[in-house]
């Protein structure tokens, strides 16, 4: 008889099939959303490999998605705690600690001895991606580190600076600026890997202490080398602290262990425990259902239970891209040919780097971008060499918008910085002079502003959650493998799709996950990711739960409104809520940004003065370094952040030969990475500047807050 | 305002000498933390009126992910507010990260709060999840090892009622009199009364000095800012001084607990209101907020109505923290009767452990 486990997760599926207490058949594979299909597949090969007969062979599944295959091949469910310390009883009868990290959830078990066996204590979450391997991978597939040189990078002896490790999202953000600033990606790994394992620790602990033996199982635990490292640091520690002794002569190494088979323990358990089942349970019953549900079941099931597509028939589709495709216009390209001054309008985000060119009669004549690269001098540089290379030659004004801006505008040499919601607003006001309301949304942050009068009178934006924004769709299209470009194409083609719930991104992630089980596909899960967005643009990030009052002439801006089912969701929503709106996109969506701070350039222009632009040769010529090491941590306050020191060399710098990082004459140094203007100074004399400066404001313009900080805790008011 | 401080030399109810001098010698660690933010002054003269000195009286450091990193960590609680599942981290510090060691952690369960405006409203009771957190944090410290009795250090944590003053000498002397040497309940009544004194000097000098910002404003023409967040937001920590970033840039910054109450300014903001029978006087907040049972959560509703009366409150910020489920039906109600009457209103939701610094940033660039 064969006993087979099967460990279905959320992004890959682990089988083992055991005959006379030997593992005969093994496998790992990424399922990509269509589990029951690889499920079918793995038990094909089996049947071929061992010869399964169904009646006789028994089947177990554990595993997130297991649940509605199980019942279709006659397998018996196991929790997966459960399994995973079957496994662990069996093959480690020391271990004290278990921690397994799976794609999508994460888990610890607790062995303690009492009496004469061992109790268990399980704690498992799946609700949220921190602490789980998605965390390392979503920021990973940001940094674009291949999936190789990700499992080799180290934790040992790297700076580590503050990711959040509570969200991946939020983490994800945080590396960006990191980056920004100029950390190198292994350090933003390493921090990465510290925020696991602080969120495992500070979460699935819950006042025990883990102590030696500790097994670490499940993919990431795995495959990521530095993951271990921090878990060893940490844990050695701990015991330090709690007085943990670890046995005489063993050190982490030996102590914290990640065996070969750390992918199939949950596999494996299911098996052990199955063996302990009556005759009778998860007897084989071949793959006839299962096939039968993967051509027609699942598709029966899924029509009970999802919402229409995003289009209502061919009529519908045909009359909303003569409407809008015709309007994305791709942004202006080819040479430039005038020997008119030019005005210059750049507006660095957060994924990309846009630049635009204005005629002085407003006509815009040039547009490009760039990717980030993380680095803003790069992205500047490469910026600017295509503008040159397009043949812009006189710029009259350079203005800058952006999270780049204020980093930037010094070496640049630009005349303005422009605040993101001010540049946006002006865009659209020029194309638009009578809207109402701008929708912008953006690789990471959604810009709602209410326009009265042509001025912005109210604006929302999203302050910590990008459930609604471009790179949660962006996230979910390359998890699919589907180019953004083809995103519309394929979210028009589903004629049904599940029912999103409206909010965060890391619940929406794991509903996701719940649809895939059900079988829908990749294509229904973007439309219905489509449709889901403006509910979290207007009502989760804008609170804006009437409509109606903001106004009834829209404009839809930002890079994610390139994307036509994005669109299309919006307008069905917007006109669902007021009927008689007008819904238009802007003719650059995604150059609104630039495109606004180079009108606020020509028209801050007097015209005659001469631009503070550096030039092109400078810029292209631009050499800078950076640093990051404990010298550059800010010591100002307890905070420490971690400061990445940019040192440019434009001309004419003074050089800092003073720093504890000096830089000569001819360098000047931009610093990134500090939360509060402090951490802008290096030099304690400046400092002193500085603080004065703050302590004067403070004390002309008081906050009552503070009195309360620095008053209420230290003696009673009244003489008691 | 030190001379204030000096003046008046802590008056001590009758004790036993012995015990009064065991007392003095005795170091009391509080977590700065929920609705000792609101209450601070009370526990100071309370336990300065038992013979504790104030400097014995030690409040743990303002809230930061450090804190909780080095001292919480592994003792989380399956609580989803964030101000609450920090307290580990300040509990920790108490126990671990004094140079001298305290003696009794002490951490109230506070079921109600001594608000101004109770009286005109339904009830003024604390948070119960915040209430209870005391017990729900302590248990990571208990769980395999009593972390307390292991570092010589009395766990207290009495049920208060601070906003029904004939109950709280009793509570207090049940949670206390097996810790402090000699102690009876009329010496804890009188303490009792001086804790309440002392946070009302304090209240009325914060109150006083919003009035002065206010006067300065009108004589001007200048603009201030009104924050509408819980207490704890002052915490560093918590609400990350978001609010400091707009007082840079030259805006005095007023939060609604502190709001001067005097009778002409009332009479000014609310008389034709009164008057008109909308509301039964200054303080009823039942015009716009029916179920008035939070302390916190009505003098937040109370300040949205202050800062849509008031023309040099040009804006009002809301600050929350991550999953607060007393907060989510207010937000509606307050944004709109703040913006009511044209004021900007900005709101910061969701906060926990990260400075939500960019979106500070952009939206002080836009107020400005």
């Amino acid at each position: 008889m064969t006993i087979i486990g099967l460990d279905v997760g959320s992004t890959t599926v682990k089988a083992v099939a055991l005959a006379n207490d030997r593992v005969v058949w093994r496998d790992y594979q990424r399922h990509g959303t269509r589990q029951a299909k690889k499920v079918h597949e793995f038990l094909g090969r089996m049947h071929e490999a061992c010869g399964l007969v169904p009646g006789r062979d028994r089947v177990f599944f554990t595993g997130s998605g297991a649940g509605v295959i199980a019942s279709l091949v006659g397998g018996k469910l196991v929790q997966e705690v459960v399994a995973v310390a079957a496994s662990v009883e069996k093959l480690h009868p020391d271990v004290r600690f278990v921690s397994e990290i799976g794609g999508e959830d994460m888990k610890t078990i607790f062995f303690t001895a009492s009496g004469k066996g061992k109790s268990k204590q399980v704690y498992m979450q799946s609700a949220c991606s921190g602490g789980t391997g998605t965390f390392i991978e979503k920021t990973a597939r940001k940094l674009q580190i291949p999936p190789e040189a990700l499992a080799r990078m180290p934790y040992d002896g790297m700076s580590l600076h503050k990711v959040s490790s509570k969200c991946g999202i939020f983490a994800e953000a945080d590396a960006n600026t990191l980056l920004k600033g100029g950390v190198p990606v292994e350090e933003i790994i390493a921090s990465l890997f510290e925020a696991v394992v602080y969120q495992n620790l500070a979460t699935l602990t819950k006042g025990n202490t883990p102590a030696p033996q500790v097994l670490l199982l499940g993919g990431p635990n795995l495959f990521f080398t530095g993951l271990q490292q921090a878990w060893r640091h940490h844990l050695a520690k701990l015991w330090r602290e709690r007085g943990v002794a670890p046995p005489e002569g063993l050190g982490p190494q030996e102590l914290v262990t990640v065996p070969e088979e750390a992918l199939y323990y949950a596999a494996l358990g299911c098996v052990e425990i199955g063996q302990g089942e009556a005759e009778n349970v998860g007897v084989y019953a071949g793959t006839d259902r299962l096939a039968w549900w993967i051509d027609q079941g699942q598709h029966e099931e899924k029509a009970e239970q999802g919402a229409k597509g995003l289009v209502r028939g061919t009529a519908d589709l045909d009359g909303f891209r003569q409407r809008y495709a015709g309007g994305k216009a791709a942004g202006a390209k080819g040479a430039v040919r005038s020997d008119a001054a030019l005005f210059v309008g750049c507006d660095f985000g957060s994924t990309t780097a846009k630049a635009v060119v204005l005629a002085p009669d407003r006509e815009l004549i040039y547009s490009c971008y760039v990717q980030s690269k993380g680095n803003p001098i790069e992205d500047a540089k490469a910026l600017f060499a295509d503008l040159r290379s397009a043949g812009v030659g006189k710029v009259a004004a350079l203005a800058l918008t952006g999270y780049g801006k204020d980093l930037l505008k010094d070496i640049l040499g630009a005349d303005i910085g422009v605040v993101e919601t001010v540049a946006h607003a002006r865009s659209a006001i020029e194309v638009f002079p009578d809207a109402d309301v701008i929708c912008d949304v953006g690789g990471t942050d959604v810009k709602i502003m209410i326009l009265r009068q042509g001025t912005v009178a109210d604006f929302r934006l999203n302050s910590q959650c990008s459930s609604g924004n471009g790179a949660f769709l962006q996230g979910v299209a390359e998890r699919y493998g589907i180019a953004l470009e083809d995103y519309a194409d394929k979210a028009f083609a589903a004629t049904s799709m599940p029912k999103l719930a409206m909010g965060c991104g890391v619940f929406l992630q794991s509903d996701i996950v719940n649809q895939q089980r059900k079988g829908w596909t990749a294509e229904e899960i973007m439309a219905s990711l489509a449709a889901v967005l403006p509910l979290n643009v207007w009502i989760y990030a804008g609170q804006l739960q009437n409509l109606r009052a903001a106004g009834r002439r829209f404009v839809l801006q930002g890079g994610t409104h390139r994307n036509l089912a994005v669109v299309k969701a919006q307008v069905d929503f917007i006109t669902s809520k007021v009927p008689d709106a007008e819904v238009v996109i802007h003719p650059h969506s995604g150059e609104a940004g630039a495109i606004g701070a180079a009108l606020c350039a020509l028209e801050a222009w007097d015209g005659v003065s001469l631009s503070r632009f550096r030039g092109f040769e400078t810029i292209e010529a631009l050499e800078y370094r950076t640093t990051t090491s404990s010298s550059t941590i800010c010591r100002w306050c307890p905070v420490n952040c971690k400061r990445a020191f940019i040192d440019v060399r434009p001309p004419g710098a003074k050089g800092r030969p003073w720093s504890k990082v000096p830089v000569a004459k001819g360098w000047e140094r931009v610093i990134s990475g500090n939360s509060c203007p402090k951490g802008l100074v290096e030099d304690v004399n400046e400092m002193k500047v500085v603080k004065a400066d703050m302590e004067e404001r403070r004390r002309v313009y008081p906050n009552v807050g503070e009195v309360v900080r620095t008053h209420a805790f230290r003696r009673a008011w009244a003489g008691c | 305002m030190l001379a204030k401080w000096f003046e008046r030399t802590p008056s001590v109810a009758p004790g036993r000498d012995a015990d009064i001098e065991a007392r003095a010698k005795l170091r009391i660690g509080l977590p700065k933390v929920l609705n000792i933010w609101t209450t601070h002054q009370f526990w100071l003269g309370f336990f300065g009126a038992l013979g504790v000195p104030n400097e014995r009286v030690v409040f743990s450091s303002d809230t930061s992910e450090e804190q909780g990193r080095e001292y919480g960590r592994g003792r989380g609680t399956v609580d989803c507010c964030y101000p609450v599942k920090c307290v580990s981290g300040h509990y920790g510090e108490l126990i671990f990260g004094q140079k001298r060691k305290i003696d009794i952690l002490f951490s109230p369960m506070i079921y109600s709060l001594d608000s101004f405006l109770g009286g005109h409203v339904m009830e003024s009771l604390a948070c119960p999840r915040v209430m209870a957190a005391p017990e729900n944090i302590r248990a990571g410290f208990v769980k395999e090892r009593d972390v307390f009795a292991e570092n010589g250090i009395a766990y207290v944590a009495p049920l208060v009622s601070l906003a029904e003053p004939r109950l709280v000498p009793r509570q207090l002397h049940d949670g206390l009199k097996h810790v402090l040497p000699g102690l009876s309940l009329s010496e804890t009544e009188h303490a009792v009364e001086a804790g309440y004194r002392a946070l009302a000097d304090f209240n009325a000098e914060l109150r006083s000095r919003s009035r002065a910002i206010l006067e300065l404003c009108a004589s001007e023409g200048r603009a201030c800012i009104m924050v509408l967040a819980r207490p704890y937001h002052m915490d560093a920590g918590i609400g990350h001084e978001v609010e400091a970033d707009l007082q840079a840039h030259g805006y005095p910054i007023l939060w609604a607990q502190y709001f001067p109450l005097d009778a002409d300014l009332m009479q000014w903001m609310f008389g034709a209101d009164v008057a008109a029978g909308h509301i039964k006087s200054p303080f009823d907040i039942a015009d716009v907020w029916p179920s008035s049972y939070s302390a916190n959560t009505n003098e937040i509703l109370w300040g949205a109505k202050v800062a849509a009366r008031i023309p040099w409150i040009t804006c009002a910020i809301r600050l929350t923290s991550y999953e607060c489920g007393m907060d989510q039906p207010t937000f509606t109600p307050v944004q709109q009767i703040v913006e009511r009457s044209g004021t900007l209103f900005f709101s910061f939701q969701e906060l926990d452990s990260t400075k939500p610094a960019g979106s500070v940033k952009i939206r002080v660039e836009t107020v400005l």
